[in-house]
């Protein structure tokens, strides 16, 4: 395959690449007491993208013979010179550290066929139903993405790469009366099923949804403030990712987020290290190559509280004089590579979670990402949280409901006093969306900070 | 006509993979054939960051054996692979249980809507595509300086489906949509607004203005300028039809859906015929209106869907189906399944008509002493409780009857389905965003938290 390509891009002008992903997606979906779908997709094509005259043409199709292959060389690089006339600003490549040769993210041993899978859904969704005689809807849904790559580039790179990314969401809904509460898990890795299996346990994940949304039905509400608040992993990773980690983006940069012409400034709590890995393995965001065909490495976005790098792909690391590591990714052979994160995630500090409960005298413990959630270039953000208890003179005391965490990300990361030992990362199960989802995750330690609560008026 | 030798190949690839399921010992077996061109003009940061261009060909083939449903796709249509992806939905189905509710639809008549296929989409090049992105770029920018399009697109779909199953279905359509989309936002010195976006769709190239589009962009990031912070209440709010459709039209989709209502997560099981909402909510889910970007003659399935009033005056008038939900509650599919070739199908509203009411923007504004407008709600709605809490993007304050001031760090919260009980104004202006056609509605007993 690799010789194929090299030779459907011989005499290209300017910068060629192609790539050639073929995904197979297994879903399995078991919901209130039937199976719901069973769906195999297979999507396979090559994407081919050209920089002629500092302009990109891209253009993706299911034809991979050589002809097919020619053919979408020359419209991308045709459509890259009549986009030419209109771009200004001329777009460069910056070298890059290319990958050459075999990519397998994760080994996968005995990987189960189809009906062991949709046995082990159906039992984990039967498990939900009689978990609680107040269960009213039940769902386990487990995706898998088994993907294969080839990817070649006029100036060097030769990757072939093997990866799989399964996840599993289960969600109960119960009811009494009128009333609804729902209690969701969500995990997922880079590896096969045991990795996944290995990560959670799964019965124990729907056993915990049931008992979520049952204690729901007896919360209250709490009321809508400044509060000091205590972040589990999880909801570290969706800080790291979706409030700061968009805003360092080299693409959100150039069009002006917060943290523009802020390089070397302070800009978090000295105990705030935050970084970008694609190289972690196993988690669901793992990249070692790629769709530029660049090898990934860690980028240092903060470093005890200063900003050090932006996240780039090869145009704008030339743009701002840099090396790029890794962070251009395309979802699909449809989808051109643009800047995305792989694992965002704050590293651990010296704390004892016990101890950040107990110097709060009035706050919430938070945990997990609820439903929703959105930042944009000036870090301010908006989160659901799945589970949260108020603090009382530093004991963890009753679960309230319907609470959002909002804020401007960084003034959230000043307001930092405390960072736990630990290390989790824990948002691998779910797509971040960039005009096309990615498999990303996120995590870090527990950190106690600072955050408005949306709740309700009493 | 050009396409159409096109479309009779998609059903004769969609009629010998039904008989070839058969053959290889599927009950029944339906086979949903997808050909899509697109052509996109991708920008970013007020530039020109990629043309794009797309060719796809693929089935989906859904089989029935001893009533277990397997279900494959690819969009690699060689003999091997589509050999592969039969026996893997035939694998699938032998390996799930026993469900009598998978059924597939009868034939019946799929009369075609006018004006959803624009013959002057096969002529169209990436040239024209980009020259169209252009000038809504441009538009914007022009409107004032100190907007930046973060990034925007103008994309041209011109797509041919097909659907023949072993009930002796047998139809295929042609259609195309163009659609214009920004998201922008303001920068004055220091003071950047928050991120706005702003769409035109049409299925005609004619129906999109792309200069109108950008320069109503720019004036609602301009105008979200110079925010300040507010202090809490709980009073009016007007949601924009920007806001509706996470607000509006995604808890009645939800609600309305029968597998949402046969599971138990929506709030509206068992109340049909009933008042779920004020009597100033009526709302009509249409696949037939002329030219509209949700219209279609025949459904995921090959059921032909016809108008159905989701809400008179307040009262729940039908739910949505498909043919398994139909067949678990004893009725005829409404033709609500969705999806596409590489999905099973699924549920949901094809053209969301909200009607207009009898009070016009600003007499509703006039009326309301302390209120805020919500152009954009970033948040999190969950549609079994129908609690939510967010952000309000480029909201203004209302005081006195007149807009205050835009604000920032507002949020909203409360109970959609307690709130629908409270709308008290209906506009009758009307927007529509691509499937949607949705007035300004205003809520009462909304708790807004400023700081």
């Amino acid at each position: 395959m690799l010789d194929l390509l090299k030779s459907a891009m011989m005499g290209a002008p300017g910068y060629a690449e192609i790539r050639y992903h073929r995904r197979v997606q297994t879903a399995i979906d078991a919901r209130n007491g039937t199976l719901k779908r069973v769906e195999r997709r297979t999507l396979a094509g090559a994407g081919v993208r050209c920089l002629v005259d500092g302009c990109w043409g891209f253009v993706s199709t299911t034809d991979v013979t050589l002809e097919g292959l020619r053919k979408a060389v020359i419209e991308a690089s045709d459509a890259a010179r009549a986009g030419a006339r209109l771009r200004r600003d001329k777009a460069r490549l910056a070298p890059a550290r290319l990958g050459k040769g075999e990519f397998v993210y994760q080994a996968c041993v005995d990987e189960p066929g189809i009906a062991e899978k949709i046995q082990v859904v159906l039992k984990a969704e039967q498990r939900m139903r009689e978990a609680s005689p107040l269960v009213v809807g039940s769902i386990v849904v487990y995706t898998e993405y088994a993907d294969e790559k080839f990817i070649v580039t006029s100036d060097g790179a030769e990757a072939h790469i093997v990866d799989r990314k399964p996840s599993f969401h289960v969600f109960a809904t119960v009811g009494r009366g009128d009333e609804r509460e729902t209690g969701a898990k969500a995990w997922g890795v880079t590896g096969g099923w045991n990795d996944l299996m290995k990560k959670r346990d799964l019965d124990k994940m729907v056993d915990e949804a049931v008992a979520l949304a049952v204690r729901k039905l007896d919360a209250g509400y709490a009321k809508g403030g400044q509060y000091t608040v205590i972040l589990d992993p999880q909801l570290v990773g969706v800080l790291s990712h979706e409030a700061i980690g968009h805003t360092v983006e080299a693409d959100f940069v150039q069009s002006g987020s917060v943290v523009k012409g802020k390089i070397g400034e302070k800009v978090a709590s000295d105990l705030v290290t935050l970084v970008d890995d694609g190289t972690m393995p196993g988690a669901a965001g793992m990249v070692l190559v790629d769709d530029e065909g660049v090898l990934a490495e860690r980028t240092v976005i903060i470093e005890r509280g200063v900003l050090r790098n932006y996240l780039h792909s090869r145009e704008s690391a030339a743009a701002f004089d840099t090396v790029p590591r890794g962070n251009a990714r395309a979802f699909t052979y449809r989808d051109e590579p643009i800047i995305r994160m792989t694992n965002t995630f704050i590293l651990p500090g010296d704390s004892r979670l016990e101890d950040m409960i107990a110097g709060i005298e009035h706050g919430f413990f938070l945990r997990e990402m609820g439903q929703g959630g959105q930042a944009d270039s000036t870090a301010e953000f908006m989160f659901g949280v799945s589970e949260a208890y108020r603090i009382e003179r530093g004991r963890i005391g009753e679960l309230v409901k319907g609470i959002t965490i909002s804020g401007q990300a960084f003034d959230v990361l000043k307001s930092v006093d405390a960072v736990s030992s630990d290390f989790e990362l824990d948002l691998g199960s779910g797509h971040c969306g960039k005009w096309q989802p990615a498999k990303v995750d996120a995590g870090g330690p527990y950190l106690r900070c600072r955050v408005t609560i949306g709740g309700r008026h009493e | 006509m050009s396409g159409e030798g096109r479309v009779m190949k998609g059903l004769e690839i969609s009629e010998e993979l039904v008989r070839r399921a058969k053959a290889m010992g599927a009950d029944e077996a339906e086979v949903y054939y997808l050909k899509a061109r697109k052509l996109e003009a991708v920008f970013e940061k007020n530039d020109l960051q990629v043309p794009k261009g797309d060719s796809y060909e693929g089935v989906g083939i859904r089989v029935i054996r001893r009533s277990r449903q397997g279900f494959a796709a690819t969009n690699v249509l060689s003999g091997e692979t589509l050999d592969d992806t039969l026996a893997a939905a035939l694998a699938i189905a032998e390996a799930s249980p026993v469900d009598p509710n998978h059924v597939l639809p009868d034939p019946a008549e799929a009369r075609p809507v006018s004006g959803i296929y624009d013959e002057a989409s096969e002529r169209l090049v990436l040239e024209d595509v980009l020259d169209v992105g252009r000038r809504f770029v441009e538009a914007a920018r022009a409107y004032d300086s100190r907007v930046t399009i973060d990034s925007a697109s103008f994309a041209a779909h011109i797509s041919e489906r097909a659907i023949a199953n072993s009930k002796g279905v047998r139809l295929s359509e042609r259609a195309s949509s163009f659609v214009c989309v920004g998201m922008a936002f303001a920068r004055d010195g220091d003071d950047i607004s928050s991120f706005d976006a702003e769409y035109s769709g049409s299925c005609a190239l004619a129906g999109i203005d792309p200069e109108a589009c950008g320069r109503r962009l720019a004036d609602k990031v301009v105008k979200a300028l110079g925010a300040t912070t507010i202090p809490s209440f709980k009073g009016s709010v007007i949601v924009t039809p920007y806001a509706g459709d996470e607000l509006i039209v995604q808890p009645i989709a939800f609600s309305s859906s029968a597998e949402n209502v046969q599971n138990g997560r929506s709030k509206w099981a068992g109340k049909l015929g009933s008042t779920v909402t004020s009597p100033l909510l009526s709302v009509t889910d249409d696949p037939r209106i002329p030219a509209a970007l949700g219209s279609a003659s025949f459904d995921r399935e090959g059921v032909p869907p016809e108008p159905i009033e989701l809400l008179k005056d307040g009262v729940l008038g039908h739910y949505l189906y498909n043919c398994y939900t139909a067949r678990k509650d004893g009725v005829r599919s409404n033709g609500r399944a969705t999806g596409t070739d590489q999905t099973t199908p699924g549920i949901g509203p094809t053209n969301f008509v909200v009607a207009p009411g009898q009070t016009s923007i600003d007499e509703m504004i006039r009326a309301i002493p302390k209120g805020l407008i919500v152009n954009r709600f970033s948040g999190n709605l969950d549609p079994v409780s129908g609690d939510f809490s967010g952000v309000v993007k480029g909201g203004h304050y209302i005081e006195n009857g007149e807009i205050a001031k835009p604000v920032k760090e507002v949020m909203i919260a409360g109970n959609i389905y307690e709130l629908f009980a409270h709308i008290v104004a209906v506009s009758r202006e009307v927007v529509t965003i691509g499937e949607m056609r949705l007035p300004y509605i205003q809520l009462e007993g909304v708790s807004v938290t400023g700081k």
